[in-house]
């Protein structure tokens, strides 16, 4: 995996949650594809490998100059990434992301997973496709995030949720009649995914970002494997490549 | 011994990275580890590998394990993939994604012997294929599941019964670390013509949060180079067979330990999931420029202490 060196412009923090900013002028990300990271190491020639494999983060925000990456801190990877440094490797953006179609789209998003309906926004909005965010912020998150959250998609309607289980109903709830909607994106908890995916089924089109482990990011591990229905079986396919942004229907939950 | 002189993008044209392995010239020591390197990404590894090695097929398709499937630990990974791959009819028929302009090896799984012998079957009449590496790392269903490199007599057993229609390919048994060096011997014996050294080690992740298991799988990456280094090292002392080294690669110095131990080609796996193999042979071609030596020599250029 072809890893360059970028520079960090910016790190802020929302408790557990972080949000990374790196001069990027490669190929522009699509929304909903990722990127593999991982901090550079400052005393090797090469870099050190531990932790061994970059992490697969979404591509949050790209202004044509800085990429954004707004990931949560749950082990060693993420937390060096939220660390210091003032150098970072970074892939090239990739994956299959979202589809841009007819409007007007709504974008449901919950937790940490709100990451890439950012971009998702901002190509919309570029594209002339009506569209309106719904976002879950659990009542457990750091105030900070949920005023950073709240700042970042300003006409997003915010729903608070009591936890992960109440979590998609309270925001479809918010949502209210879907058949107004030519589509749904959706980027959060499997449950999330999963009440988005039977709300849609058979009348509007969904679109759904995975959040699966990932290790070679190209193809080859098999590593990244998400259940989906081929040719009328259940099998399994890679979201490295084939995802992360998944038609509704094709994923066999 | 004439050896073709290697071409290869981005290295020193003064540098012969060019090895022989069973009588295959390989214009570089690099081949992928089977299931590390995908059909989409060959484009990327072009003048990079010395031979191309597909993902371990097996006599019917397997959907593979539910995930999770891959964990991190430390200074390697772990995985547990269980052989997804799309069987031995649909392989054959894809069988020219793989012409890259590089020799063509193929690894090969089954349950049974029999299951084993029928695919080799399969594959000597295939003229694109070159060598056929057994994936002897996966369970024997005729011996309680036990994988056929858990000891001697099924190694002999399956490498020897694999013999007999691949008489004018190459065979290449790998073997896993544990009993390796009795293993390898009886590989050889039976008429493997390499042993690929070593497979994933046997690991577990525990998730002491939610106190259970989060993956039981092969640990791959730094955390066991030097044990594939290890058994590399002690296998080349016994066997007259050239030996294939994997385990732990991820960078050109690492490339030049496994053939100063003995190995004549050398496997790369998750390391080209972090850095790229390109970089490797470029580190790889600049320590031989340094040191004077061709990549055939180094075998025999380790000096005793």
């Amino acid at each position: 995996m072809k890893l360059h060196t970028v520079e960090v412009l910016q790190r802020e923090r929302f408790g557990d949650h972080a949000l990374l900013r790196y001069r990027w002028t490669g190929s522009p990300p699509e929304p909903g594809q990722f990127v593999m990271a991982r901090v550079a190491s400052s005393t090797s020639p090469t870099r050190s490998l531990d932790p061994f494999l970059p992490r697969p983060l979404f591509a949050h925000d790209y202004d044509g100059e800085a990429m954004r990456l707004l990931f949560e801190i749950r082990g060693r990877g993420t937390a060096l990434l939220a660390g210091e440094g003032t150098e970072l490797l970074v892939s090239d953006p990739l994956g299959r992301g979202y589809t841009i179609d007819g409007g007007p789209v709504a974008l449901v998003g919950g937790g940490v997973w709100v990451s890439p309906l950012k971009l998702l926004a901002r190509h919309l909005a570029r594209s002339g496709v009506a569209h309106d965010v719904y976002l879950e912020i659990p009542a457990a998150a750091p105030e900070a995030y949920a005023a950073w959250i709240s700042g970042s998609y300003p006409d997003a309607t915010l729903v608070p949720t009591g936890g992960a289980s109440d979590a998609s109903r309270a925001v479809l709830e918010s949502i209210g009649d879907l058949s107004r909607y030519a589509g749904l994106y959706a980027s959060g908890p499997a449950p999330m995914l999963d009440a988005v995916k039977r709300v849609s089924r058979d009348t509007i089109p969904s679109q759904l970002a995975v959040r699966e482990r990932m290790a070679c990011a190209n193809g080859s591990c098999y590593g990244c494997a998400v259940p989906v229905w081929e040719a009328g079986e259940r099998a399994y396919t890679r979201a490295c490549v084939e995802g992360p942004v998944f038609p509704g229907e094709v994923l066999a939950w | 011994m004439v050896t073709r002189r290697a071409t290869v993008v981005g290295t020193d044209p003064d540098v012969d990275l060019g090895v022989k392995l069973c009588g295959i010239l390989l214009a570089t020591p690099l081949i992928p580890a089977a299931g590390t390197l995908a059909k989409e990404t060959l484009g990327e590894v072009k003048g990079v590998y010395g031979a191309m090695l597909p993902k371990t097929v097996t006599p019917r398709p397997r959907a593979g394990n539910p995930p999770p499937r891959v964990a991190e630990v430390s200074s390697g990974m772990i995985n547990s993939i269980g052989l997804q791959n799309p069987g031995l009819d649909r392989f054959l028929e894809n069988l020219t994604d793989y012409d890259v302009g590089l020799p063509l090896f193929v690894s090969v799984a089954a349950d049974t012997v029999g299951e084993f012998v029928a695919m080799c079957e399969r594959f000597a009449g295939e003229e694109r294929v070159s060598a056929v590496e057994l994936n002897l790392s996966c369970p024997n269903v005729e011996h309680g599941g036990l994988q056929f490199c858990a000891g001697p007599g099924t190694v002999r057993e399956v490498v020897a019964a694999c013999r007999v229609p691949l008489s004018g390919k190459p065979l290449f048994a790998k073997l896993t670390n544990e009993g390796v060096v009795n293993n390898a011997v009886a590989a050889e014996e039976a008429g493997a013509d390499a042993v690929t050294l070593i497979n994933t080690i046997p690991a577990l992740v525990l998730d002491p949060r939610e106190r259970q298991v989060s993956l039981r799988g092969g640990l791959s990456g730094p955390a066991i180079k030097p044990i594939a280094l290890r058994a590399v090292y002690e296998v080349s002392q016994v066997v007259g067979v050239p030996v294939i080294g994997v385990g732990g690669v991820t960078s050109g110095t690492d490339v030049a330990e496994f053939m100063l131990a003995g190995a004549a080609a050398v496997q790369v796996g998750s390391g080209s999931f972090v850095r790229e193999p390109q970089e490797m042979l470029e580190e790889f071609a600049a320590y031989l420029r340094k040191n004077g030596l061709r990549a055939r020599d180094l075998a025999d250029a380790l000096t005793e202490r």
